[in-house]
This record gives structure tokens, sequence and C-alpha cells, in this order.
């Protein structure tokens, strides 16, 4: 889909410091995300990943470097260029975040009162097909707390998904699901990833996930404070020399491999 | 056609969509989109579109109505809900709805909704209530509620009773912590208020005594109203509004963290861990404050007087007449119950919380009403009790 966008990628990490005032997690990060591809950065946990992502759809300012979103710089743009950069991609964050106030159509069409002229009824079925790509149709009256942990997840990504965004970061979609619950779900971002080309950038630490749909992984360390490995994780898995990216794709426990 | 807003450029630059709407005959009609379809550009095309679908659709029947997307350069989820719109529409009709033209890359996104009649529910009626039926769930909701408030009653004040049985298992540091926040951390806006109360009293008793040449009682009449209703009502209105809606966020937090959950099932008593520390540091920090109230409005009151010419020993004096020991002790056992009240409405309400962000606000904001009328009711036995007794 050449005609999506002019930008080579979709996200565009150059230089990118990453931390909170002096406690630096992660140093001069380079790393790039295609159009279209389903991208997971992965880690133990405590290595920063989440903080990484919040860098990367600028909801935090990063110690050093800069983020291109579609070729814009996010760590700079200000006012409604900014604006426009947020709303080229959607977020749906580790605990869901839906507002417990609203109902999980309402949770949707929000985002599109915002920013669209589309009339109440046509915004309720623009949420319904959102729902139902997420399998949640059934549930649009429910609140928040009425639904399991695992559909508010799916809920948070059909809420991510409301402006068709290019773009979803997705934080830990899978963790604390299920086997099937996270199959399913594995399911749903290959089909909107293809029917859709939008581009994932996910961060996970669940290896059947991982290999169900990652293009591209980068492995995060945290002594390391950076990369430590890149590209195919079943490559990575067969292949990688590095001990620890051994010790991650294996799940060997510490001690066995000390 | 409808242009939307500057956003709708967003990573797709091309130019706006165009929607032709062709009437063939009757029965015919045709739809051709060209250029970019997404949830900003659909604006004002959609609406349009519609009404004259709608329009034409009355005119006749087995109308077919042909959606020529061969032009369209992007296509996204909203692109697909419009096609699903105006398609439903056809079959609620009984016409026929042809789509062609669309590039197969975004075929499979239309599989994804088929059958497409589910997006459509029969919005569901909502029983209406009859007055006699909801005045019955309003009374058994007062009654409810008023189990409660008794049956809270009765466990804090058996906790109390343990506490005051068991004083080395009561968690000394809350109650430091929350005398500290509930008590000092007042005191800057008790005096205040209390100071003003002290001189706007004063000053509106003068202006009637003076003109009986009376202005000498005011001193002695602003003091025992103080010390007896003032002070403790001051104090314990502000309490209810710094803290009791403090306590109730805090405790409604962790009711919504299941923080209190894991107090039950690790064998702790929520009553015991949480409400009777609070509690006990109302009951210490209310007639404090209410004695610091009183001073400083009785000092409010002196400097007032001084400004109609009676200086601070009359006021004294006559203060010394008028007040004695019982009264200030009425308004602080008084002041203390309403710590008592004030804690314990807070806790309560915190308790009782739902689910969710809104049930914390909305345990606050009960919390403050409660403790204002317990206060109010208080207040009043309290009236009753004195003007029987004389105490």
């Amino acid at each position: 889909m050449t005609d999506l966008t002019n930008s080579t990628y979709a996200v565009d990490v150059q230089n990118l410091t990453v931390g909170y005032g002096s406690n630096v997690l992660m140093q001069n990060l380079n790393f790039t995300v295609n159009n279209g591809e389903i991208f997971v950065i992965l880690g133990g946990s405590g290595c920063g990943k989440s903080s990484l992502l919040k860098n990367l759809f600028g909801l935090y300012q990063p110690l050093g470097g800069d983020v291109l979103i579609e070729g814009q710089n996010i760590t700079t743009a200000l006012g409604a260029d900014r604006q426009k950069i947020m709303t080229s991609f959607g977020v749906m964050y580790q605990q869901g975040a839906l507002f417990g106030s609203m109902n999980l159509l309402d949770n949707v069409t929000l985002f599109m009162e915002e920013y669209t002229e589309l009339s109440q009824a046509q915004m309720d079925l623009l949420a319904r097909c959102k729902l139902d790509l997420v399998g949640l149709l059934p549930y649009e009256s429910y609140m928040p707390s009425e639904i399991s942990g695992g559909m508010q997840k799916r809920a948070a990504i059909a809420r991510a998904m409301a402006l068709d965004p290019k773009i979803l970061f997705l934080d830990e979609p899978s963790a604390g699901l299920d086997p099937i619950t996270s199959a399913d779900l594995d399911s749903t971002i290959l089909d909107l990833s293809k029917n859709l080309g939008i581009t994932f950038v996910i961060v996970s630490h669940e290896l059947a996930s991982i290999y169900a749909i990652a293009d591209k992984v980068i492995m995060l360390d945290k002594g390391a404070k950076g990369i430590i490995a890149e590209g195919d994780p079943k490559v990575l898995r067969d292949t990688s020399k590095d001990p620890r990216v051994h010790q991650f794709f294996n799940r060997i426990m510490s001690k066995d491999a000390a | 056609m409808s242009v939307a807003d500057p956003i709708s450029s967003n990573s797709v630059e091309s130019k706006p969509p165009v929607v032709v709407w062709t009437q063939i005959d009757a029965s015919n009609a045709k739809v051709a989109l060209n250029g970019v379809v997404n949830v900003y550009s659909l604006g004002g095309i959609w609406t349009q579109i519609q009404a004259s679908q709608n329009a034409w659709l009355q005119q006749n029947t087995n109308q077919t109505l042909t959606f020529d997307a061969s032009r369209v350069s992007f296509f996204d989820g909203a692109g697909v809900a419009f096609l699903i719109a105006i398609e439903e529409a056809q079959q609620k009709a009984g016409g026929k709805f042809e789509l062609v033209g669309l590039d197969p890359r975004y075929q499979p996104l239309l599989k994804e909704f088929d059958p497409i009649n589910n997006l459509f529910p029969v919005p569901a009626v909502k029983p209406k209530r009859s007055f006699v039926v909801s005045t019955g769930m309003a009374a058994q909701n007062l009654i409810n509620d008023t189990k409660g408030l008794v049956s809270f009653t009765g466990q804090l004040s058996a906790d109390l009773y343990w506490s005051l049985r068991n004083p080395g298992q009561v968690r000394w540091g809350d109650f430091v912590n929350t005398a500290v926040e509930a008590g000092i951390a007042a005191l800057p806006i008790v005096g205040l208020v209390s100071f003003l109360i002290g001189v706007i009293l004063s000053f509106q008793a003068a202006i009637g005594m003076a003109q009986f040449g009376a202005v000498s009682f005011v001193g002695p009449l602003a003091a025992l109203g103080i010390v007896r209703e003032m002070g403790p009502l001051i104090t314990a209105i502000l309490l209810a509004g710094r803290s009791s809606a403090a306590f109730a966020a805090e405790i409604g937090t962790m009711t919504v963290n299941s923080e209190v959950d894991a107090l039950v099932s690790g064998g702790l008593s929520p009553m015991r861990f949480l409400v009777v520390p609070r509690v006990l540091a109302g009951i210490l920090v209310a007639p404090i404050l209410t004695l610091f109230a009183d001073i400083v409005s009785v000092v409010a009151s002196m400097l007032t007087m001084l400004i109609y010419g009676i200086p601070f020993i009359n006021f004294y004096n006559g203060m010394l007449a008028a007040v004695d020991v019982e009264d200030i002790l009425s308004g602080l056992i008084k002041a203390t119950l309403f710590g008592v009240v004030v804690s314990a409405m807070g806790c309560l309400r915190g308790m009782q919380t739902g689910t969710g962000a809104a049930a914390v606000g909305i345990s606050a904001t009960r919390a403050v009403v409660s403790s204002i009328v317990m206060i109010v009711v208080v207040d009043g036995i309290f009236a009753f009790i004195s003007y029987k007794t004389g105490f």
C-alpha cells in the first residue's frame, strides 16, 4: 500500500535516550519500524519497555534523541502539529484504561465526537464495527467494570482504532490472558495488520504470542541499556549466540544458565 | 463537496473525496465515490448520501442502488461502515445493493462484518418506572442505607471498645498520621474561618444592640454563642469538608483497587485496620480544633468590640460573668461527638464505594453531605438534652 503514506518508516527512532531525570534506562537507541509491520519490543520485566513505548508515542519527553512518526518528529512538534501526529496512531494501555463512567460504545465514540463531523448514529455504527472486529459487539452497552480483563483489553484496542489510525501501540496486550483469549487476540492483530494495513508496535514478553505475530523484534536489556538483538524472533531463537537472548527465547532459568 | 477538518489529510496526502449521486430512473440509482474515504472525509458526505438515498427509496419499491468505488484511492474501516450503512438502508427498504469496482485488497475488510444486520441492533426500550415503583425503590434504598448505618455504628462501637481493651493492637502510626493531617494541617483554615465568624458575629450583634445602648452586652453574648455553638459547628463542618471527604476518597480508592478485599482475605478487619485509627484521630482532633476556634473567635470578637469602645478588661469581665466552665465543656463534648460522626461517616461512605473512578467521587460527596446532616442531627439532640437538663 504505497499510496498510504509518503514516509519511508512508520516509526523512526534516532539516538533515543529514555529515562527519568538522572536515571537513564536506555541509551542511544536506533531502530525503524516499517509500514504494515508487526514490530515487537521485548525484554525482561523492569528493563524499560513500557517507558520506551511511552516515549515513542510522545506521552513522555525523551531525555535525548528523536522519534519520527510517519516522518514527523513527535519530540519537537507543538500545538496543532503535535495533535495531528497524535491522531495518526492509537494506543492501548496495559490495563486497558477505559473510561469507567462510559459504556463500551461511548468509549469508542468519544474520540470521533471530538475529531469528526459524523452524526451520532454514524459514529455508533462505526464504533459497532470496531467492537465487532475485536469480538465485543454483544457487549456494547456494558460498563468497563462489568467485563473481564481480557475483554477490557480488546475494548481498549477497539477504542484505539476509533479514528482508523495507521499505527497502533499496544502495551502488553496478552499479559494476564488465558492462552485461548491470547490466541484470539493474536489473530485479531494479524487480521487488522493484513486487512487494514495497520502497523503494530507491541510491547510483550509472551513468547507464544511473539512467535505467532511478530515480523520483527528488538530485545532490550537492562544491563546493556540498549538493544541486544534485532530481527525475526524464530531466527533469533535458533541462531543467536548471545547467552541472554538464548536464555530468553528458550525460557532457561537463570540458575541453569549460570 | 464537504471538506473535513485539516486533520483529514493526516498522513494521506490527497484531494478530498468527491461523491456523485445519480438517479438513473425510478428504480435505479448510482453512487460514485472518488478519492480518499476515511473517518474525517466522510463528515458531510455520509449524511448527504443517506438523505438522497432515503428520499429516493420512498418513491418506489424494488430499487437497485449501484455503488461505484472504482475511483476510490484510499479506503478504511470508516469507509466500510459507510458502505454497510448504505447497504442496510437498501435491505430494509427491500431493495438491492450492488458494489462494483472496489479494489480487491479492501474486500477482506467487508467480509469481517458479515452478516451486517448484527451491527443494527433493535434499540432496547427502557421500561418506564411507575410512580409507585420508584417510590418503593426509594424507600427500599432508605431502609438499606439506614440498616447499613445501624450495623456500621454497632460494629464501630464494638471495635472502639476493643481498641480500649487492646490498645497495643491499634495502628497508632495511622492514628498519628491522620491526626496530623486532619488536625495540625487544618489549623490555618479553622483559624481563618473562626476569626472571620468572630468578627462578623460581633459586628452584626453590635449594630442591633447599639440601638438599645446595649453594646456592652455584645461581648458576653458573642462569647457564649461561640463556645456553645459556633466553635464546635465551624470546626465540625470544616472537618467534614476536609477530612471526611479525604477518608471517603482514600478508603474508596482502596476499595476500588481491591485493597480492602486483600485485608479481609488476609484475615484482618477493615474496621479495626482502617476505621478505628481514623475515628480515634477524629475524637482527638475535633475538641482541640474547637478549643482553638473558640479562642481565635473570642479574640476576634474582643478586637471588634474595641472599635465600639469596649476595652479588653470590660469584655473579659462580661465574658466571665456569662460563660462558665460548663459552657465550654458542653461545647467540647459536642465537638467530640461531631468528631466521631464526621470521621465515621467518611469511613462508612468509603467502604460503600462501588467500582470505577466515578464511584470514589460519589463517595466523597456522600461523605460530606452525610457528615453535615449528621452534625445537624447530633446538634439538635444535644440542644434538646441541654434544654431539658440545663447543662
